[in-house]
């Protein structure tokens, strides 16, 4: 029998919506999706950033959801947001962030698979034209990681950490220094940090090569290791704290009682 | 002039074999469903599709065989089938031809197309795949008339030296399909919620059919102009169809149905079971009106928003 107010048993995806609600700084507009990054960033205003300003793509402002909406365009958002804009208006508001620091805005994206500098496919795996297994395409990703510095989710497995992606959808830090620059996109923006389900990893400042920066107590350097399938410097990882259980209960009980997103443990 | 048409007789003539169409809506959201279903039923197909922020929409009509290319952004019923499954299952079988933009870039070539401008540069998709790779080739291109012979064109930026633009040509859509909210027999539409790209490629397309909620007199629907987004001569067609949009949502009218989005996502899984499905709502119903009756008024009562919050609480455990 589960105990319902057990909050210290927390899984490893809620820890995941914890990392990322611990990476936002507090007045960032947060760009979301729906699934994990949304639980994630509604927590980081409810408990860490309460200044925080939630968007979407298509095209609502200052969103502030009560129910946990299913895709961007849900009715979930509509109900309770700012400004509602075309489509278009939202794309030009992101193109037109070249414009402001790169701290500004913070964007959570998915995918497949990805490499030591984080990019991203969620496009195809396999022949692009033949794929063994075909996914949604960019939706969009691909501007915001041309525009945007972003926070990567992905689950922490070998066959999706790997040296070369097979088809690019999000750009990241491209082949390392100057690689951004060099195909066209902004340098000074791109991922800062990996988030999976076993850990944090982020970009060397001067390699912009993938590094693990910590693990969650349930995995560990080693775990890490074996469920990466390029080479990662693991010189500076550390154990990361877990969760304060008032923390589990806001999302197991304010964010997604239905558990749309996250499921309590049995 | 009225422009209202029987759905019917709305596709009979303004959707014709081979057409370049786009629909409005953004996955499982005001998508035109009851439009969707009359096109199946009439048999058109060839379709150069414009998916945008696609789902069960164009899903639909690439599991029956109906579009000839589809231009991709995105085609999920997220939350339901996070990858749509027919449209998954054409590209893995290489039965359809298709192509790749983000969806930044589809959304500026259908404003662009509505501008009235012939592309549109930007600095999308640079050091990705989608520059990389072309779905359709240039050689497949220049057999079909309604594609651009380039996918794109990569230029130096004249006003910026040294930076790179993406040029992208805008579509040349021959009819857009859209479900609003409420519209009047002159055309004039409203959209209530978010209106997505709907307005652009009503405005870009040759032909314009609407479908909608509610039909309110020319006079009533012009005592608001500031809620209406789209004049009525850029309409052809206006169809009242309650719950049009079902199984997607419709803003302050209903939710999604989340049972009708769960079984199609399991029926989408083999092409039998998903013949069965669009048989079933599709081939069967001759009639938006034999559908809604098919679904049965106790269904469509359980997807009514609570007024004042536009959805239904909880509606999916």
């Amino acid at each position: 029998m589960a105990d319902s107010t057990n909050y210290t048993n927390y899984t490893n995806r809620e820890m995941q919506a914890v990392s990322i609600a611990r990476s936002v700084k507090n007045g960032q507009i947060a760009i979301v999706g729906t699934g994990l990054p949304l639980i994630g960033a509604t927590l980081a205003k409810k408990c860490f950033a309460p200044d925080c300003i939630l968007i979407v793509e298509s095209g609502l402002m200052d969103c502030d959801p009560i129910e946990v909406p299913t895709s961007v365009g849900d009715c979930r958002f509509m109900a309770h947001c700012a400004v509602q804009w075309p489509n278009a208006r939202y794309v030009g508001f992101q193109a037109n962030e070249w414009q402001h620091g790169g701290d500004r805005m913070i964007a959570f994206i998915g995918g497949a698979q990805i490499d030591p500098y984080g990019n991203v496919n969620s496009t195809s795996i396999g022949d692009y034209h033949h794929p063994k297994s075909r996914f949604t395409g960019s939706g969009g990703a691909n501007g915001i990681c041309t525009f945007v510095n972003t926070i990567i989710m992905m689950q922490h497995e070998a066959r999706r950490f790997i040296d070369k992606v097979d088809y690019v959808t999000s750009p990241g830090w491209i082949d390392g220094p100057g690689g951004r620059e060099k195909v066209g996109l902004p340098g000074d923006r791109g991922p800062m940090m990996v988030v999976t389900d076993r850990g944090i990893l982020k970009f060397d400042e001067k390699t912009k090569r993938m590094y693990l920066a910590g693990y969650y107590e349930t995995s560990s350097v080693q775990d890490i290791v074996e469920n990466t399938g390029f080479e990662i410097d693991v010189s500076r990882a550390e154990k990361i704290a877990p969760p304060e259980p008032e923390i589990i209960r806001i999302i197991r009980e304010e964010i997604d009682p239905g558990q749309a997103f996250i499921k309590i443990p049995a | 002039m009225s422009k209202v048409y029987t759905l019917h007789d709305a596709v009979e003539k303004f959707v014709h074999d081979g057409d370049h169409i786009a629909f409005g809506g953004f996955t499982t959201n005001r998508k035109p469903y009851a439009a969707v279903y009359e096109i199946l039923r009439q048999g058109r197909k060839d379709f150069i599709a414009e998916g945008g922020p696609a789902g069960g929409d164009w899903d639909m009509l690439i599991g029956a065989g109906r579009v000839k290319a589809f231009i991709n952004c995105y085609t999920a019923n997220s939350g339901f089938s996070n990858v749509s499954r027919r449209y998954k299952n054409a590209i893995e079988k290489g039965t359809i031809l298709f192509e790749d933009y983000s969806q930044d870039a589809l959304i500026l070539m259908f404003a662009g197309a509505a501008l009235g401008l012939p592309y549109v540069p930007v600095r999308l998709m640079l050091g990705s795949g989608l520059v990389d790779k072309w779905g359709i080739s240039k050689e497949e291109r220049q057999k079909i008339d309604k594609l651009p012979n380039e996918k794109f064109v990569i230029q130096d930026d004249p006003f910026n030296p040294g930076q790179k633009l993406v040029l992208l040509p805008t579509p040349k859509l021959d009819t857009a399909v859209i479900h609003v909210q409420k519209a009047s027999p002159d055309g004039t539409c409203r959209i209530e919620g978010d209106e997505f790209h709907d307005v652009d490629i009503a405005i870009a397309s040759k032909h314009c059919i609407v479908t909608c909620e509610e039909l309110l007199g020319n006079e009533e629907i012009k005592r608001d102009p500031n809620l209406n987004k789209i004049p009525g001569f850029v309409v052809d067609a206006v169809v009242h169809a309650p719950h049009g949009a079902h199984p997607s949502q419709c803003y302050n009218y209903y939710d999604y149905d989340a049972q009708m989005l769960r079984d199609y996502d399991a029926a989408s899984k083999t092409a039998e079971d998903f013949e069965k499905f669009i048989t079933t709502w599709g081939y069967e119903p001759k009639t938006h009106e034999e559908y809604l009756n098919k679904l049965g008024a106790e269904r469509l009562i359980k997807t009514r928003v609570v007024p004042g919050l536009g959805y239904v609480p909880r509606v999916k455990k």
